[in-house]
């Protein structure tokens, strides 16, 4: 009765079994919250889920899909997930995904005729780099006056996209009949290649690798301890003389880089053409990922690959016929389900007896 | 942080070599230049040359109630607005045809970017769909890639004629035009206000045979533009519509989905038109009358003719006020009279009789250029287009 007390504990460490079971038990939670939905709207949870998993996963055109999909997400989500890494708030990748397309897109436009494969690597790289410059412009206050970064990188966004959206509005819209903002294809020749006789195209392999890079770079590099470090104890890194501006400036300059490749790729291997709507929240959903993924680079890439069938997936659920408001809920509920969850994983909760209802005692006993 | 940039560089190297094992000659991209001249240059291709010559779809025939029918669309059907009113369409056609409403699976939400189109197409194709709906004018584009790669479905799609897809648009500016008339007789001041969302070419359509027709029976009517930039935006509108009223306007025309500005022009004692359907019922007080799509007769055409086997991608329909297409709603009585009523309706006549030409001449911009010349009408072209705004509106676009 009242001598029931529940406590928290926070975990020294959190033991892999509870790291991996943790979001398993909240999506099946999460699942359980939206069927009490379906069923409402006059559908089967299960049989809803089983075409929702089946087609995200287990056929070719879905998993080419969602593969697809999740490319960009891993891209941003890898940017998102090192600045946050050494506590750097870049919300910004969003608009460094916009700033990379553009900018490649622009080279391709306006740039000096070359052979194909050495524009498309120029391209490539001056997309990344864009995407860097975008976001050390937000780093250097930062660095500097120890100005927020989380406010301007945000704010960096909208002009990205503003700019992104005057341009396939304006100057590179496709002047052919059409009057939609859309620019012009780029030649097939820019194509980023599709992997051996799929539709996959390489992008996902620039994500993978980019990826494990990242975590080498954690691992073992000089640079990366001490990012680590300064995201522990910023005066411990002070005192052994670590040089936090310009590792400030290196965090967001990589943070940048990758999301400004998130939109390299995108036009590249994907859309093949600039259009205002073109980052579609990607850059913010990165923001998730990374959280979700705990910063890991390597859990960076398969939470994307899951949020990414979530989207897929939900074409079949609506298809299914119910309504795609609970389509996107069951999308919403799983994210807050296990971000919410993290709590239990990082958490004991100890459940007591007490002896007796008066404190005093107890503690004489 | 070297070793870092130089294993980045040399997977770009890889996977851009990939790329070039097609070949790497420049001359073969030279030689597609740009026909409009527009500042795309060199390495750029028009999607019109994008698309892939895919062998016909085999003509089959059906019965026309066995027709199953797929829509995707970028927003929901109970929007209220531009959605609903495809969705109407949908729905009032297959009535029309016989076709059980269990045929038609309408997916929502599908953003107008490739790998979201993909997905909805393939889950619409393994219901079995015979024909798919582009009800976002967005999708034209996309579906013109897509649609080769489907040769059982036929794809239809609002907007512009677009290679590979029967395409469909309505002469909204037939009825926008008695909107303007109406709004110039009811408020007897020569200055107008029009609420516009994004610099579109169909939004812009709309302001132009609105000031046109305000100027038709008030020579001297002017209409203030303003734009809110955004399609739906409760917040963005209602400031636009303030701003219109604190110039003193008492009748405004808009192109949102939103009650926003009819429930603005509520609370401010003046009036306004509806949009996409009858707005009467979001200010019962203020909308005087309100412009509504009907696409019934054209999607009950489509859908007869794709189940006859008689349709082909060279279809496009751009029906008009004649084909009861560009409708208006009953007039708001307690603001409009019977004696301005009467008067619009006589115009509406005039329009299907081919007796009004909106866009006849002799026409001109608002900076003062001639855009056609008297006795000639404007090609539907640059009907369709409209990269301009014309005299009498007020406003950049």
């Amino acid at each position: 009765m009242g001598n029931m007390y529940f406590r928290l504990e926070k975990r020294i460490r959190t033991p892999l079994a509870i790291r991996i079971l943790n979001p398993v038990v909240f999506i099946v939670l999460a699942m359980g919250f939206c069927g009490i939905f379906i069923t409402l709207a006059g559908f089967e949870p299960v049989k809803v889920y089983a075409k929702m998993i089946k087609t995200a996963f287990f056929t070719s055109k879905g998993l080419t899909q969602t593969i697809l999909y999740s490319i960009p997400l891993m891209l941003c989500g890898l940017g998102v997930s090192i600045s946050f890494k050494m506590n750097l708030n870049n919300l910004g990748a969003e608009g460094q995904y916009a700033v990379g397309a553009i900018a490649s897109f622009g080279f391709v436009i306006y740039g000096p005729s070359m052979p194909l494969s050495i524009k498309l690597i120029l391209a490539i790289l001056i997309g990344i780099a864009a995407g860097c410059l975008w976001s050390v412009l937000a780093a250097i206050p930062k660095a500097l006056w120890n100005v927020n970064e989380t406010i301007i990188s945000l704010m960096m966004n909208y002009i990205a996209l503003l700019f992104l959206d005057y341009l396939c509005r304006g100057p590179w819209m496709n002047n052919e009949g059409l009057n939609l903002p859309y620019s012009a294809s780029i030649n097939k020749m820019l194509y980023l290649p599709n992997l051996f006789g799929t539709e996959i195209n390489s992008g996902i392999i620039i994500a993978i690798i980019s990826a494990i890079v990242i975590y080498w770079f954690f691992k073992k590099t000089t640079s990366g301890y001490q990012i680590s470090v300064i995201k522990n104890s910023l005066s411990a890194a002070r005192y052994a003389g670590m040089n936090i501006k310009k590792n400030i400036l290196l965090v967001m300059g990589i943070s940048g880089a990758l999301a400004g490749m998130a939109g390299v790729v995108k036009i590249f291997g994907i859309t093949h053409r600039l259009q205002p709507s073109l980052p579609g929240g990607a850059g913010f959903t990165g923001i998730i990922i990374a959280y979700l993924s705990k910063f890991n680079p390597l859990i960076v890439i398969v939470v994307s690959f899951f949020i990414a069938g979530l989207n897929t997936g939900s074409y079949s659920v609506q298809i299914s016929g119910v309504p795609s408001q609970i389509a996107t809920m069951i999308q919403g509920a799983i994210l807050v389900f296990v971000l919410a969850g993290e709590f239990f994983a990082r958490n004991k909760i100890i459940v007591g007896r007490r002896v007796s209802a008066d404190p005093l005692k107890e503690g004489e006993a | 942080m070297k070793r870092v940039f130089g294993v980045m560089l040399a997977v770009i190297m890889l996977v851009a070599s990939m790329a070039g094992c097609g070949g790497a000659d420049t001359n073969a991209v030279e030689a597609t230049p740009n026909a409009a001249g527009s500042t795309v240059t060199e390495a750029v291709t028009t999607a019109v040359e994008e698309a892939t010559s895919a062998e016909p779809a085999p003509v089959a025939t059906k019965d026309v109630t066995g027709l199953k029918i797929g829509a995707i669309t970028t927003f929901v059907k109970e929007d209220g607005g531009w959605c609903g009113a495809q969705y109407k369409g949908i729905v009032a056609a297959m009535k029309a045809l016989n076709i059980p409403e269990a045929n038609l699976i309408f997916v929502e939400n599908t953003a107008e970017e490739v790998t979201a189109v993909t997905s909805a197409i393939d889950a619409l194709a393994a219901e079995g769909v015979d024909i798919i709906m582009g009800a976002s004018t967005g999708y034209a584009p996309i579906l013109s890639e897509l649609a080769p790669k489907y040769p059982n479905i036929t794809f239809a799609q609002v907007g512009d004629k677009t290679d590979n897809l029967i395409c469909y648009q309505i002469r909204d500016y037939q009825a926008m035009f008695l909107l303007g008339a109406t709004s110039a007789l009811v408020s007897g001041k020569p200055l107008l206000g029009y609420s516009a969302g994004m610099s579109e070419a169909s939004v812009r359509r709309g302001i132009n045979s609105f000031a046109l027709g305000a100027k038709y029976v008030e020579p001297d009517s002017k209409v203030q533009v303003v734009w809110a930039n955004s399609w739906y935006d409760v917040d963005k509108e209602t400031q636009c519509a303030k701003s219109l009223i604190d110039m003193g306007i008492t009748c405004i025309g808009i192109n949102a989905s939103s009650p926003a500005i009819p429930q603005t022009c509520e609370k401010n004692g003046v009036y306004c038109t509806g949009y996409h359907q009858d707005m009467l019922s979001y200010a019962p007080k203020a909308v005087m009358v309100s412009f509504m799509w009907n696409w019934e007769p054209i999607f009950e055409t489509v859908f007869k003719s794709v189940a006859d086997g008689t349709s082909t991608k060279d279809d496009y329909y751009f029906w008009g006020a004649d084909k009861n297409c560009a409708t208006i709603s009953d007039f708001n009585a307690d603001i409009v009279s019977t004696e301005i009523a009467d008067k619009v309706k006589d115009l509406q006549k005039k329009i299907i009789a081919g007796e009004i030409e909106v866009f006849g001449g002799e026409l001109k911009d608002n900076k003062g250029t001639v855009l056609v010349n008297k006795g000639e009408v404007m090609s539907d072209k640059d009907i369709s287009a409209q990269k301009f705004l014309v005299e009498n509106a007020i406003g950049e676009w």
